[in-house]
């Protein structure tokens, strides 16, 4: 695979952006709102997203895993590796194979939301060795139908800005 | 540009959304039909402490009422106990959602705390622990 300048770049600013996003989401924690462990708005999810659909999946891949490590050493927790790994490569086999069909970005990014969190209840269960995480899961997919559709929103909006720009010409 | 996106919602978009709910209320239909359950004499559940993946403490919920601590990984927490219900009171960590999940009282619910790896779940007298270890 030839890597053109402008896409490894575009790859570093948006890495830099979803990690940036990840950090944002700290401080609108929707945990206030809806009291159940690992509800957030996954806002990163935009970057992967629009990624996805600009850059194709290997780079899209790549971005995840810059930003699941780079937030994983900023935040000073190995542990939260795994639940970041987890979620975002399951949220990507879900998305990669669904993003060329007739979905638009909403269902995309609910599908991706979806499967984020079904990803990180599996690393709960795996840390805890306890199945009780399975529990909160049917709650944590009800709300991702909404972070989903707000984050495929956001990326649509995304999408209709940049459509004209010179980034998005071959 | 690789592929373009559609922008607009489509109604294949409602397949993912039906997807999504089904598996929700499939996955939630178990513990609704035991939340409906007639629930059981006072004092029937038991509490089981489970730190790091191993059960380490399983008594009996009538025995477990007042303050209890648990340590574990640069944690601690209180768990309360009075009339059937269970609750943790303190928690030093960061994220607080064990003591956002609020009290439980029936079998099959549990206060998960996942930064110091404590699972406190409450099981029915009925459930397949034959032995209670006090």
């Amino acid at each position: 695979m030839k890597i053109t300048t402008r896409q490894l770049t575009l790859c570093a600013v948006l890495a830099a952006l979803a990690l940036a996003l990840s950090y944002m989401e700290s401080f609108f924690p929707l945990a206030l709102l809806i009291p159940l462990p690992g509800v957030k708005l996954g806002l990163a999810n935009i970057v992967t997203v629009f990624a996805l659909y600009t850059l194709g999946a290997p780079m899209a891949l790549c971005i995840l895993l810059v930003r699941c490590t780079l937030g994983a050493v900023f935040a000073g927790n190995a542990s939260a590796l795994i639940f970041s790994l987890l979620g975002g490569f399951s949220a990507m086999l879900v998305m990669i194979p669904i993003h060329k069909s007739r979905l638009s970005v909403f269902g995309v990014s609910i599908a991706g939301a979806a499967a984020h969190n079904c990803g990180q209840v599996c690393a709960a269960m795996l840390t805890l060795g306890n199945l009780a995480p399975l529990s909160y899961l049917p709650f944590l997919l009800l709300v991702s139908l909404f972070t989903g559709a707000l984050s495929g929103f956001i990326a649509s909006l995304l999408f209709r800005a940049m459509a004209n720009t010179a980034l998005m010409q071959p | 540009m690789n592929t373009s996106p559609k922008l607009s919602p489509t109604k294949y978009d409602l397949l993912v959304v039906a997807a999504v709910l089904a598996l929700a209320v499939c996955l939630g239909a178990r513990s609704f039909l035991d939340a409906r359950k007639p629930p059981q004499q006072a004092g029937g559940n038991s509490v089981i402490i489970s730190i790091d993946g191993e059960d380490v403490e399983c008594t009996p919920l009538r025995d477990y009422s007042g303050q209890h601590v648990y340590t574990n990984n640069g944690y601690t927490l209180t768990v309360a106990s009075a009339d059937g219900w269970v609750d943790v009171t303190q928690s030093d960590c960061p994220t607080q959602d064990c003591k956002h999940s609020g009290a439980i009282s029936r079998a099959g619910q549990s206060i998960v705390c996942l930064p110091a790896r404590i699972v406190i779940t409450l099981v029915g007298t009925n459930a397949d622990y034959d032995v209670i270890v006090g």
